[in-house]
């Protein structure tokens, strides 16, 4: 608390140095205007030519037929749209990317939330619990991907392996399509673990300790302090975890890419994947493209809801 | 040092662009010169070849998909070209898998970057062909009437378009049934007469099925099933497997394939196979552990499977099994070939030739062969000494030799042809995929796939053709 204070202090401080005194209110806003625009100037130009042009480019494509080599050979309109709305295909990647969100990212937020509280604890050596949670995310999807490959092996691998102590029958991790989508969900939990975890640690961190104390005096056992206390403090921190995680599992593919390839039977056909298939290995850029437009409306109405519903519940302190 | 200030000075020549950028409007011209100055600085940093001769030596890149063991044979074989002699250098470039390179190839098609020598696999051709980015080998064996008659004949057929040799043939390969046996041994089978019909193979199946080992596993590789077609003469699409004129429908819902299928299926219902997935690097991984006595592979893997399984069982090779009474087909060459692009200057295209040819003089193609597994394209390399020393060795890999030259030439062995290769195939793998996980019967699924592919076919048809 005496924290902010101090801080709203500068910044009041800082508000009143005389910089523009002596020019007119309206030059400065001007100026300050252009200033803006010159430090946003970097940024703009490298999201115009990463994002805003392929952005429009997929518009385009989207309404065209292209050629194997990938150039446009004929206008359709909106066939590429309507083609997509009424295959099969289409309708199953949509209900497994919604299924694949479900499985990751409520379990990976619960996860993290539980070790985040674990490794807040003070007790010696907690720093080496909190490294070694934090881990998975030094890992990089590809190489995270080769481990739990190796893990899952049909014959070879470690789960298998400790099934056969416990004399339970092989499961095929990646090739049975009941399973795949599973299996490819909990490497993802894993992997995002790390990230989510210290987000949320750090979130907690970040509640004054008079609280606590004052929670203390009053009575408060340590479940009824993480719930009423911990958990409404941290919120802003799980919005935005949630947002991103989110985001993240949307647009998840090399998992998918190196473990299943969207099989077995297109049950881990994610809609990145898809995409990644239609565009790069069978060179339709406009089914592609038309897939891309259609995710990215889906992610935006999502975080739309996301920031319209949820913020409400977030509390900043 | 002198590599530092070189790196970095492109880096402040591009921080006074950007800079140039922000304030004034002829920060274009600026930023040409900064590119052209970077390019300087990188290429400044790559070893240059000194030219001896006042002609500087023509420089031909070559991209490929070889990684590991393939990928040193590779280099090997390109340095030995290069100090051959003085008029082409090589510059060998590894572009990942095969769909990888062939992407980048896609995007490099109409610029600077792209190369002039270009290793694409079998199921690329159509699209090589289709793209009228390439020369056809055809050109330059004309011109200097070079001798393609010691050459395999039935892999030349699969590279011949209308008459036409489109690309050399450079890396080949195709199916065999690998089996186990010690294991044939223990269950009571001949271990040197192994199944050689689909009725064969389940019967052995069913008598190598222990406790906790499986008779056998196939991956589910579109291949496979493509190659156990044509092994039955069956073609895989309309107008001669795509050869007389491009195909227009699929025809993998045929009665054979439905049988084929079939046949796998009931195996796996009889317990005697497992399912393993899509990768044939796991069906491998089992068959080296001794978890399944059977599998089907690439002859490609025989070097890597015949040594990971040293010292722990005999490995026997045998054809690719055929339904009883079926006498017709044969199999399909697989592998990869080399495309010359039409892009680049006629030097460069005739510098890639020479080395085309220096990569199928026998010596050079007994030295891949031995190194890699892949089978010799000209017959001439079975006369080396150090080819028949290899095929004393490991005796199994008379069985892939023998197999190619069985094979029996038709439409179907020729293989078929189609933009969207890639696509039915993975078309095709869901397909038996759908069958072996019960979601549907042979028939349904295959029909299914059939008209799937139909449809891509159909539309790819209508983009060439504008």
């Amino acid at each position: 608390m005496e924290k902010n204070v101090t801080l709203q202090h500068m910044l009041k401080r800082t508000t009143f140095l005389p910089v523009f005194s002596t020019r007119s209110m309206h030059t400065n806003r001007w100026l300050e205007r252009i200033l803006a625009f010159v430090f946003l100037a970097p940024s703009l130009l490298l999201f115009s030519i990463f994002l805003f042009y392929p952005l429009l480019k997929s518009v385009y494509l989207s309404m065209n037929l292209t050629d194997p080599r990938g150039r446009v050979v004929q206008y359709v309109g909106l066939r590429n749209f309507t083609d997509l709305l009424t295959s099969e295909l289409f309708y199953k990647s949509i209900t497994v990317t919604l299924s694949f969100i479900l499985l990751t990212v409520p379990t990976g937020i619960i996860l993290s939330l539980i070790l985040a509280w674990l490794a807040q604890t003070r007790l010696r050596g907690i720093h080496l619990f909190r490294f070694i949670f934090s881990l998975p995310m030094a890992i990089s999807v590809g190489t995270g991907s080769i481990i739990w490959m190796v893990l899952y092996h049909p014959t070879l691998g470690t789960l298998n392996y400790f099934l056969s102590l416990l004399h339970i029958a092989p499961i095929n991790w990646l090739s049975d399509p009941n399973w795949a989508l599973f299996s490819v969900a909990l490497m993802t939990v894993w992997m995002n673990l790390g990230f989510q975890f210290i987000v949320l640690l750090s979130g907690m961190q970040g509640v004054s300790e008079d609280i606590y104390d004052s929670a203390q005096i009053d009575g408060a056992g340590p479940l009824k302090t993480f719930f009423k206390l911990t958990l409404p403090l941290i919120t802003p921190s799980i919005f935005f975890v949630t947002v991103v995680s989110m985001i993240g599992a949307f647009q998840s593919f090399g998992q998918i890419n190196i473990l299943t390839k969207g099989g077995p039977m297109n049950s881990t056909n994610v809609m990145v994947f898809n995409i990644y298939q239609d565009a790069f290995m069978n060179y339709r850029f406009g089914t592609g493209s038309a897939q891309a437009l259609i995710l990215f409306f889906i992610v935006l109405i999502l975080t739309l809801i996301q920031f319209k519903v949820l913020e409400k519940k977030v509390h900043y302190q | 040092m002198n590599l530092k200030a070189m790196r970095r000075r492109p880096m402040a020549l591009l921080f006074i662009v950007w800079m140039m950028l922000l304030t004034s409007a002829c920060g274009s011209t600026i930023s040409n010169n900064a590119s052209s100055d970077t390019t300087k600085a990188t290429s400044g940093s790559e070893p240059v070849v000194e030219s001896v001769k006042k002609n500087e030596p023509v420089k031909v890149v070559w991209w490929h998909s070889m990684s590991g063991e393939l990928g040193k044979t590779l280099d090997q074989l390109v340095s030995d070209f290069n100090s051959s002699q003085q008029a082409v250098q090589v510059e060998a470039v590894f572009q990942g898998t095969y769909d990888e390179s062939l992407n980048k190839l896609k995007a490099a098609m109409d610029s600077e970057s792209s190369p002039t020598l270009m290793q694409v696999y079998e199921i690329g051709s159509r699209f090589m062909i289709d793209t009228k980015a390439v020369t056809p080998i055809q050109t330059f064996i004309d011109k200097e009437n070079y001798d393609t008659t010691s050459l395999e004949p039935n892999i030349l057929n699969y590279y011949t378009f209308d008459n036409q040799l489109y690309s050399m043939p450079f890396n080949t390969s195709n199916p065999i049934l690998y089996y186990n046996k010690d294991a044939f041994k223990a269950a009571g089978l001949d271990p040197e007469n192994p199944p050689t019909t689909y009725e064969g193979v389940a019967k052995a199946a069913k008598a190598l099925t222990t406790e906790g080992k499986s008779g056998a596993s196939f991956a589910i590789y579109g291949w496979f099933m493509e190659q156990l077609l044509a092994n039955q003469g069956k073609e895989l699409i309309d107008n001669g497997n795509g050869r007389t004129s491009p195909a227009t429908s699929s025809l993998l819902n045929s009665e054979a394939a439905v049988s084929t299928l079939t046949w796998w299926k009931q195996m796996l219902d009889d317990k005697s196979i497992i399912n393993l997935g899509r990768k044939t690097d796991d069906t491998k991984k089992a068959f080296a552990a001794g978890q399944i006595a059977m599998t089907l592979d690439s002859t490609a893997s025989l070097r890597g499977i015949v040594s990971s399984t040293k010292g722990k069982f005999e490995v026997g090779t045998a054809f690719l099994p055929k339904p009883e009474g079926s006498n017709e087909g044969g199999v399909v060459v697989g592998g990869a070939s080399l495309w010359i692009m039409n892009n680049r200057s006629q030097e460069e295209q005739q510098g890639a030739w020479e080395f085309i040819k220096y990569l199928a003089q026998p010596t050079t193609q007994a030295n891949w062969h031995i190194n890699t597994g892949y089978f010799p394209i000209t017959k001439k390399a079975y006369d080396e000494q150090n080819v028949k020393d290899n095929l004393a060795k490991y005796p199994q890999f008379q069985t892939a030799v023998d197999q190619l030259h069985q094979t029996k030439p038709s439409l179907s062995t020729q293989g078929a042809v189609m933009g969207v290769f890639p696509e039915a195939r993975q078309l095709t793998e869901t397909a038996i995929e759908e069958v072996l996980n019960n979601s549907k019967s042979p028939r349904e699924a295959l029909n299914d796939a059939a008209k799937a592919i139909t449809s891509k076919i159909q539309e790819y048809n209508q983009t060439v053709s504008k």
